[in-house]
C-alpha cells in the first residue's frame, strides 16, 4: 500500500502539493487526475525518489522514502511522460542497457519484451521506431526490475488510437502479476478504462478520491445542467455556464433556475441530473475546461 | 553497471560520426598542414637571397670571394642586376685597402629580418676571403703562421654550439605541431561528450537512471572512462602521424627523445583535464546546440593562450605569462620537454599533478551541478 500523509511541496513561492494525503490499494489501478500544473508530476516524482517533499510522510509498502528511498526505488519503476531512451541505440541495445544497470533477472526481461511486442523490432534502431512503439520501449523499460509498483506518467501521449488500446490493455494485465500501477493521464476515458480508483488533484490539493464507478455514476453529486436554446439574455443573468447552452445549478436552485428562465424567454431543451462520465464530472468539481 | 555504462558510452561516440572526425580526423591534418607550413620557419635550408655582384676590384680576393658566395646554396648569383634583390658592389682596391666597405643595394621589397640575414650569411664570406688574403699575404713572411692561420675555418657552424631549452636538439615543426594538435584534439572530446550528456538530460534517460538509484559518481565516472580510452588512442595516433606520415611530405619525422611512461602519464593527465571541463560544460549548458558553441569557443580560446596555434616560445614575455593559466599549454609544455629535453616522469611531475587537480576540481563541481539539476529535475 501507498499511504500519503500531508504532503507538500514548493517551488520557490508556488506550492505545488499543498497538504495532500493519499491511500492507494496494492495492486490497484489507481488513476491520478488534474489539470497541467496542478501537481501530479510532483507527486509521481516525490513517490519515485527523484525529489524530496518539504513536509508531510510518503510510505511505500510500509517504508518511508525519506529514509528509504534506495530501498523503494529497488521495486517501483516510473514511465516518464518523455520517452527515457538512447535514439541512437537499438531496442535491445536499449534493453540490454537498462537490464544491466538494474541486474535484472532474464525472466524479468523476456516478460517484458512478450508484454510490449517488442522481439520483432529488436534489432532497429529506436530513432527509426513508429510513436506507438517507441511508447511500448519506453513502458518495457520500466518493467525490467520487476516492479511491485508502477507509475505511468502520460504514458499514451502522441500515439495511434491502435497502440494506446494496445498499451491500456497491456497495463489492466499488470494486475494478474499483483503490481500496483498509479497512473495519470490526459484522457478520462483511458482513466474510465483501466483505473479502480480515482484521485483529483486541484492546485496540490485532493478534490475528490472515490473508485471511478462512484464518481461515474456520481451518487454523491446533486450537479444538475439544463440545456437550453441560446439567447442574449443569458449573459444578464449570469448563471454558472459550463458551456454556451448549458447552466450548472445544484437540485436545492433548479426550480429557482427554471423559474428564471421562463421569466426572460429562455427554452429549455434538456435537464440532467449528475455528471454522464468522469471528464463531466471532474469539469464539475474542478470547474475547468483545460485538463 | 560500469560494464555496460561503458559500453553504451562508446557505442553512442562511435555512432556519432561528426564526433569521430572532430576527435580523430581533424587533429590528424592539423599536424600534418602545420608541421608542413612551418617547417621554413625552423631551419635555414631553404633560404635563397638572388643577388647581383659587381666587382670594380677584380683582385686575387675578389675573385676568391665570388667563389665562395657562388657555391652557396643560400645565394643565387644572377647577371641582371634587376633581378637581384641584393646588388653587392666590391669597391676598387678592395683588397690593397683593408678598411674599404662593400656596399650593398637592396630592393624595395626585401624586409629588415631579411636583411640582417643576408648580412650575417654574407659577412661569413667577406671573412673568410679576407682570412684567405690574409694567409697568402703571411705565407711569404712566416709559412708557419700562414699554416696556423690557413686552418682556420669561420663559419656559423663551426663557431657556435647551439641548445635549445637546455637540449642538444632544436625543435623541428614536427615537433612544435605534434604535442599542439594532440593536446587541442584531446580537449575536442568537449563537443561529443556535452551533447551526448545533453541529449541524456533532455531525454530524461539520466533522471530515469537516477530512478534506478545509478548514483551520480557512477554515471560521471563511467562516462569519463571511455573518453580516457578515446584520448589515449587520439595520443597514439597523432605519434603515429608525426613519426611515419609528416616525413612523407619532405618535413621532418617526430623524434620522441624521453620517456614514454612521462609521455604516458602526460596523456593520462590531460584526459582527466580534458574530461572534467567538458564534464562541466555538459552539465551547464542548456541544449546541445549551447554545448556546442560554449565547448568550441572555449576549446580555441584555451589553445589560443596555451600556444597551439603559435608556439609558445615566439610570444612575448607577457603571452608567455598568460599562457600559463591554460591547462592546455601545462600539457604542451609537458610534452615538449619528453620530446626536446629527454625529459622523465619526475621533470614532468608538476605539469600532471597540475592537470589532474584541474580535471579532479572540474570534475567535482560538475557532478555537484548535475545533483542540484536532478533534485530540480532538470
Amino acid at each position: 500500500m501507498i499511504k500519503i500523509t500531508n504532503l507538500t511541496k514548493s517551488y520557490r513561492d508556488k506550492k505545488a502539493l499543498d497538504n495532500l494525503s493519499l491511500e492507494i490499494a496494492e495492486g490497484s489501478v489507481f488513476g491520478l487526475l488534474g489539470v497541467n500544473g496542478a501537481g501530479k508530476t510532483t507527486l509521481l516524482s516525490i513517490l519515485n525518489g527523484l525529489i524530496t517533499q518539504d513536509s508531510g510522510k510518503v510510505e511505500v509498502f510500509g517504508l518511508d522514502i525519506s529514509k528509504d528511498a534506495k530501498k523503494i526505488k529497488n521495486f517501483s519503476s516510473v514511465i516518464p511522460q518523455h520517452l527515457a531512451f538512447y535514439e541512437d541505440l537499438s531496442v535491445k541495445e536499449n534493453l540490454d542497457f537498462f537490464a544491466k544497470v538494474q541486474d535484472a533477472k532474464q525472466e524479468n526481461y523476456d516478460k517484458a519484451v512478450e508484454i510490449n511486442s517488442l522481439k520483432s523490432i529488436f534489432s532497429q534502431r529506436a530513432s527509426t521506431l513508429s510513436g506507438g512503439q517507441k511508447r511500448r520501449l519506453n513502458i518495457a523499460i520500466g518493467l525490467l526490475n520487476n516492479p511491485k509498483v508502477i507509475y505511468f506518467d502520460e504514458p499514451t501521449v502522441g500515439i495511434d488510437p491502435k497502440s494506446r488500446n494496445e498499451i491500456l490493455d497491456s497495463i489492466k494485465e499488470y494486475k494478474n502479476f499483483g503490481i500496483t500501477v498509479v497512473y495519470t493521464s490526459h484522457y478520462m476515458n483511458e482513466i474510465e478504462k483501466i483505473c479502480d480508483e480515482v484521485a483529483i488533484i486541484n492546485h496540490g490539493k485532493l478534490v475528490e478520491q472515490n473508485s471511478v464507478e462512484n464518481l461515474i455514476t456520481n451518487r454523491n453529486s446533486d450537479n444538475v445542467s439544463v440545456e437550453v436554446v441560446y439567447s442574449k439574455n443569458l449573459k444578464e443573468l449570469e448563471f454558472d455556464m459550463s458551456s454556451e447552452t448549458t447552466i450548472r445549478t445544484k437540485e436545492s436552485e433548479l426550480f429557482f433556475t427554471l423559474e428564471l428562465c421562463k421569466k426572460h424567454n429562455i427554452a429549455i431543451k434538456q435537464i440532467s441530473y449528475g455528471s454522464t462520465n468522469l471528464e463531466k464530472y471532474f469539469l464539475d468539481i474542478t470547474g475547468v475546461c483545460d485538463v | 553497471m560500469f560494464k555496460a555504462m561503458i559500453k553504451k558510452e562508446f557505442l553512442l561516440v562511435f555512432r556519432d560520426k561528426h564526433a569521430l572526425l572532430a576527435l580523430f580526423v581533424m587533429p590528424a591534418i592539423f599536424i600534418l598542414i602545420m608541421s608542413v607550413a612551418m617547417r621554413d620557419q625552423f631551419t635555414n635550408d631553404s633560404i635563397e637571397f638572388t643577388l647581383y655582384v659587381s666587382d670594380a676590384d677584380t683582385s686575387k680576393m675578389s675573385k676568391d670571394f665570388l667563389q665562395k658566395i657562388d657555391s652557396d646554396k643560400k645565394f643565387h648569383l644572377v647577371h641582371d642586376r634587376d633581378a637581384a634583390e641584393f646588388i653587392v658592389t666590391i669597391p676598387k682596391d678592395y683588397e690593397k685597402q683593408p678598411n674599404s666597405k662593400l656596399s650593398i643595394d637592396v630592393r624595395d621589397s626585401i624586409k629588415s629580418d631579411q636583411i640582417e640575414a643576408f648580412k650575417a650569411i654574407l659577412f661569413e664570406h667577406v671573412l673568410n676571403a679576407k682570412l684567405d688574403n690574409m694567409v697568402r699575404n703571411v705565407e711569404e713572411i712566416s709559412p708557419q703562421i700562414s699554416k696556423i692561420l690557413g686552418e682556420l675555418e669561420i663559419s656559423v657552424d663551426t663557431m657556435y654550439e647551439v641548445s635549445y631549452n637546455n637540449s642538444i636538439h632544436i625543435p623541428n615543426s614536427t615537433q612544435q605541431s605534434v604535442p599542439a594538435w594532440i593536446v587541442f584534439g584531446m580537449f575536442f572530446i568537449i563537443i561529443p561528450m556535452s551533447t551526448i550528456y545533453v541529449n541524456e538530460r533532455k531525454q530524461n534517460t539520466l533522471a530515469r537512471l537516477n530512478s534506478m538509484n545509478v548514483s551520480i559518481l557512477a554515471m560521471s565516472i563511467s562516462k569519463g572512462i571511455p573518453y580516457l580510452v578515446i584520448n589515449q588512442f587520439q595520443v597514439l595516433i597523432m605519434l603515429g602521424v608525426g613519426i611515419y606520415l609528416v616525413p612523407l611530405f619532405d618535413t621532418p619525422a617526430l623524434v620522441v627523445n624521453g620517456s614514454f611512461f612521462a609521455l604516458g602519464a602526460i596523456s593520462v593527465a590531460l584526459s582527466i583535464a580534458a574530461i572534467g571541463i567538458s564534464s562541466l560544460i555538459a552539465v551547464s549548458a542548456k541544449s546541445s546546440e549551447q554545448a556546442t558553441t560554449i565547448g568550441g569557443i572555449l576549446n580555441i580560446l584555451l589553445g589560443a593562450i596555451g600556444g597551439v596555434m603559435v608556439p609558445k616560445f615566439i610570444m612575448p614575455p607577457a603571452m608567455q605569462k598568460l599562457t600559463e593559466v591554460s591547462p592546455m599549454s601545462w600539457g604542451i609544455d609537458a610534452f615538449l620537454d619528453v620530446f626536446l629535453k629527454s625529459a622523465n616522469f619526475s621533470m614532468v611531475l608538476n605539469n600532471v599533478l597540475m592537470l589532474i587537480t584541474f580535471g579532479v576540481i572540474s570534475l567535482m563541481l560538475s557532478m555537484l551541478i548535475l545533483q542540484i539539476s536532478i533534485k530540480k529535475g532538470f
